[in-house]
């Protein structure tokens, strides 16, 4: 790893004044999960300032806020998915979180660091878009908020700028009537990256009928976004294997529509369209399925 | 290049040190402290060999920055006897013959303390998770999975 100087924070103000003096040479640290490895990396990108804000008491925690759920940025993956929170209301976000490298780098990595090292295989952003979340930014010229979905610019770029600093993420429980779930598929159980995973949310009447659906793939769009095309079919209707799968088709040919024919596209247009339906079986009460599940 | 000063208390020892900041734990348990117990693999965090407990959680050694731990409490493979006596982890792996080449065995080692200083009865699967993280080329795990499982009863018995 090359030389860098290094500034221990203790307050987001702090931060603030230090990135605006240091920007765009500083890096700002929080678990350091990814950022290690491309330090190390030997044509990696090299800070020459690292602010460490992983020690500000006031970013790290999980709370309820009225309708809503504060998940500030520096809570690891593993207070994620041990919330009872996060658990009861964003039971999605919960199994996400679970998924991610090892019990060793849940410990350490940051729910706000997956979000800024906008990887297209960060696990926690698919739920939380499909959650609604919106950022705060912060820095010495000021605040601002922003949907998470209108947060990414390309893989590994976001619009925040370099002086601004992630300070909250938060987003609506979800109602009684919606349910939730995440695949993700690895090459492997453990230390797995995403090849392809899908958040869901569905939202049905007690007869079953579907109210709103939410569906945003991960690893399969150069920025996440919800698939509004797949989810209007699902409106109005009641849930069975061939509306998912249909749903899951034309996720599918979304997919391939933005991003070309690629070497990896033969694998992940059919599997996409796989995962979108189980994603959103699981989100239905087997009792309301109009025709078996076991396609 | 500055240094920074840093106090760290290491398997109960309390350090008062001056570190590069761009060392890692790993760097600093190694190369400054000798502690070559921790083993250094694949540093990307993939491996779980130079796994060491931060405040009692498992972390990989490679993947701290060395000034982040800072007011904090490591231990390594080296704490883990107490008194010329191993701890009963130890004993099993060495009963189930849990330790091939040994590579693996101190992350092994930290990874299972932490889940039974959480839990000291877990089940087949919460073992497993918890040494997820870990790779281990030689034992196919069973031995690992085994000696974890029975550490408790072990103790008890001893």
């Amino acid at each position: 790893m090359r030389p860098f100087e290094y500034i221990p924070i203790q307050s987001v103000e702090e931060a603030c004044a230090h990135l605006a003096e240091y920007a765009p040479d500083a890096s700002i640290l929080a678990g350091g999960t990814d950022l290690l490895i491309e330090w190390r990396r030997p044509t990696g990108k090299s800070p020459k300032v690292v602010v460490d804000i992983s020690h500000i008491r006031g970013l790290s925690g999980i709370a309820t806020d009225g309708g809503e759920v504060s998940l500030k940025p520096l809570t690891t993956h593993t207070e994620v998915l041990k919330s009872r929170i996060i658990r009861e209301f964003a039971p999605l976000l919960a199994k996400a979180a679970s998924g991610i490298g090892s019990p060793q780098i849940r410990n350490r990595g940051t729910v706000g660091g997956n979000i800024m090292n906008a990887a297209t295989c960060a696990d926690t952003v698919p739920p939380l878009i499909a959650l609604g979340a919106k950022v705060t930014l912060q820095s010495k010229r000021g605040s601002r908020q922003l949907a998470l979905a209108d947060l990414f610019i390309k893989p590994y770029h976001t619009r925040a700028a370099a002086d601004e600093v992630l300070i909250d993420i938060r987003f609506p429980k979800l109602s009684a009537r919606t349910r939730g779930a995440f695949i993700k598929l690895g090459r492997r159980n453990a230390l797995s990256i995403s090849r392809l995973s899908v958040a869901a949310l569905l939202e049905q009447h007690s007869d079953g009928t579907i109210v709103s659906a939410c569906i945003v793939p991960g690893a399969a769009f150069p920025t996440w976004q919800r698939v509004a095309e797949a989810e209007s079919m699902l409106g109005g209707q009641k849930p069975s294997s061939a509306l998912f799968a249909a749903v899951g088709q034309r996720v599918s040919e979304v997919m391939i529509a933005q991003t070309g024919r690629r070497w990896s596209t033969e694998y992940k247009e059919p599997v996409i369209a796989v995962l979108v339906r189980r994603a959103l079986e699981q989100c239905t009460v087997q009792s309301v399925m109009q025709e078996g599940a076991n396609a | 290049m500055t240094k920074c000063a840093i106090t760290t208390t290491i398997n109960g020892r309390a350090y008062s040190l001056s570190i590069f900041p761009h060392q890692t734990l790993l760097d600093l348990l190694r190369d400054e402290l000798g502690l070559t117990g921790t083993k250094c693999g694949c540093e990307i965090g993939e491996c779980g060999a130079c796994t060491v407990l931060l405040d009692g959680e498992a972390v990989n050694a490679c993947l701290v920055l060395a000034p982040q731990v800072n007011g904090r409490s490591i231990l390594t493979v080296e704490g883990l006897a107490k008194e010329g006596k191993l701890d009963p982890l130890q004993e099993s792996f060495m009963d189930h013959d849990a330790v091939h080449c040994g590579f693996c065995t101190p992350g092994m080692l930290l990874s299972a303390k932490a889940l039974l200083d959480a839990n000291p009865h877990p089940d087949e699967t919460e073992i497993r998770t918890a040494i997820s993280g870990n790779l281990c080329r030689c034992t196919g795990y069973v031995q690992i999975v085994d000696a974890i499982k029975n550490t408790a009863v072990h103790h008890e018995t001893k």
